[in-house]
């Protein structure tokens, strides 16, 4: 079963085209992961999906219903969660309270919002940081709140922007184990933006690219991986052609 | 049920506050029984009602982060509201009052949901704008008594009147008004907990990320002015009885307004005890320019200027007033 269908998506900013015909579905339950080198216009495709952004053309389906003119807080009820990937917390709040704000979506009982978030503490393994102030916190541990916030409003899917980014190799281990944790144990269905390759081949069971705000990928992260289109796109023409991969000419034109 | 032992619940607190809490709260109680003058008396009524305001701005402005400076307008409305309905209709504070919140939060809602489509700087200057231009038309509206305001003469009833609040000694004000010193108090505490609460905190925090947690993000802040709102009203209607003449100028002036923010700013905006604290330090702090400096060396705009350099003072060191010093050394001395 389809749990989000982007169909045609566009986005242009004063006339820079953002993101450019976009479709693609993803399976209910699946990990799929998007990537593309920088200014490939994933962070607007996420604005875009859950109503940060209007957008200039296209429609996104989640669970069945049209979300495309939906606000980003009608759509976090309709239980597409995500997280951001520059949040930096200014306020006042601790990791426990943060965490309770996302389970204070489901509930009106301050006793019921405090026992989910003790759930999630312990699943995400936050309990020891539990009174410490989210905006004190390392990258890390900041991140790791964020995703248990999101998952705090129970959502039926969740689209993580760079988790593992400034993150350093045994804490990109770590949120590994916590995205497959959270993916079997909550029974959520996974997009990840992300710029480490190895976590993404790792966690997604398959992997979508854009370029230029185009599509110019999608699938296993095997065959991803092999396509000549992606390794140009990443790694520059020349680079590609020098170690003999072929080059899609026609990409950038 | 959850609801009202939240609001009684303050063991969150430092056993340390708490019985600071509890001193003052005994203070409160038996204070005039105590020796004191009849200045000390009116001052602490005007502590008692300025930490309401206080606390009602602390809802929106410090909790939630919102700058309201247009908080007279709703004195005006709930002050208005009494003595117009006590001396036309005979109608007692009683009824009158919450009639007062109900105008309050209706014109709370009509102000509310266009300006809080604008943010920071820009929200705070036009609830300034609101709030001044509401007074301009008590000034020119003649059913109001116009720019003369309304009297309420004491000897029109039979004190001590409580249905209409008509006392001859201070005593009676101070007790009542120290109910909803109380009250404010434990209704704060539960909107601290609730769900609205942590909403705002986190409104504060981040406005997209707070979207993206299903926050209705302004329907959320119009909420809460409007709980502000009731709050100042409630204390309006008060005053009304309490002061028994009531003008534009006196009631809704821009110093009121900017003295109700800056009671929660300097106390600690977003703190429980913030507003009382900045009460406790303005109001003396106020009635002594006003008596003696004020009077003395006609020295008449000396408040204002202090109060404004209090503002410079916490928005360039601490942010979070008195109630941030004193977390941060409480911070220093536990680590």
């Amino acid at each position: 079963m389809k749990i989000l269908e982007v169909i045609n998506l566009t986005k242009d900013f004063d006339g820079l085209r953002a993101n450019d015909n976009i479709s693609f579905s993803i399976e209910q339950d699946s990990v799929v992961g998007l990537i593309g080198p920088n200014g490939a216009g994933k962070t607007t495709l996420f604005n875009c999906i859950s109503g940060h952004y209007p957008l200039t053309e296209g429609k996104v389906i989640f669970d069945g219903k049209d979300i495309t003119d939906l606000k980003s807080h009608d759509i976090a009820r309709l239980g597409l969660a995500r997280t951001f990937q520059v949040y930096v917390a200014s306020g006042d709040l601790t990791v426990k309270e943060n965490i309770m704000v996302g389970c204070f979506l489901r509930t009106h009982s301050r006793s019921v919002a405090m026992r989910r978030t003790d759930e999630i503490l312990e699943q995400l393994n936050l309990t020891h940081l539990k009174d410490s102030l989210v905006k004190e916190l390392p990258v890390a541990g900041q991140k790791r709140v964020t995703m248990a916030t999101a998952i705090g409003t129970q959502p039926k899917m969740l689209l993580l922007d760079e988790v593992a980014a400034g993150l350093t190799p045994p804490e990109i281990e770590e949120i590994i184990g916590i995205i497959r944790h959270v993916h079997k144990n909550f029974g959520l269905t996974i997009m990840l933006i992300e710029h480490v390759m190895e976590m993404v081949m790792k966690v997604s069971e398959r992997v979508i690219v854009l370029n230029y705000g185009k599509k110019i990928a999608d699938g296993t992260p095997e065959n991803v991986s092999k396509d000549p289109k992606v390794i140009s796109a990443y790694l520059g023409e020349r680079y590609a052609k020098e170690h003999g991969v072929g080059i899609d000419r026609g990409l950038h034109e | 049920m959850e609801a009202l032992k939240n609001a009684l619940d303050f063991r969150d607190f430092p056993t340390i506050d708490l019985t600071i809490a509890g001193i003052g709260a005994l203070f409160l109680i038996i204070f005039p029984v105590l020796p004191h003058s009849s200045f000390a008396m009116a001052t602490m009524i005007q502590f008692l009602m300025f930490s309401l305001y206080g606390m009602g701005w602390n809802t929106i402005g410090g909790y939630g982060g919102q700058v309201d400076l247009g908080k007279a307008q709703y004195v005006g409305i709930g002050a208005y509201t009494t003595a117009v309905m006590l001396v036309k209709w005979d109608i007692p504070f009683w009824v009158s009052m919450p009639i007062g919140m109900c105008l309050s939060v209706i014109w709370s809602f009509i102000i509310g949901y266009p300006l809080f489509r604008l943010k920071g700087h820009y929200f705070a200057i036009a609830t300034i704008a609101t709030s001044l231009v509401l007074k301009d038309i008590f000034e020119v509206w003649e059913f109001v008594g116009a720019a003369r305001g309304i009297n309420i003469s004491p000897i029109d009833y039979s004190p001590p009147d409580f249905l209409r609040l008509m006392f001859k000694e201070d005593t009676y004000y101070y007790y009542v008004i120290l109910g909803f010193f109380f009250l404010g108090i434990f209704y704060v505490n539960w909107f601290r907990k609730s769900r609205l609460g942590f909403q705002l905190r986190a409104i504060k925090d981040n406005e997209d990320v707070a979207g993206s947690l299903g926050i209705n993000v302004h329907w959320a802040k119009v909420k809460t002015y409007a709980i502000a709102t009731a709050f100042v009203s409630l204390v309006g209607s008060f005053h009304a009885c309490y002061i028994k003449n009531i003008e534009p100028e006196d009631t809704m002036s821009l110093d009121i307004s900017i003295l109700i923010a800056l009671m929660a700013m300097l106390g600690g905006a977003g703190s429980l005890w913030g507003p009382i604290i900045g009460a406790g330090i303005l109001i003396p702090l106020k009635s002594y320019l006003k008596e003696w400096l004020g009077a003395t060396a006609g020295l008449v705009g000396i408040d204002l200027i202090i109060y404004s350099l209090i503002i410079m003072v916490i928005s360039a060191f601490e942010p979070k007033g008195i109630w941030g010093i004193i977390e941060r050394v409480r911070g220093r001395s536990s680590s």
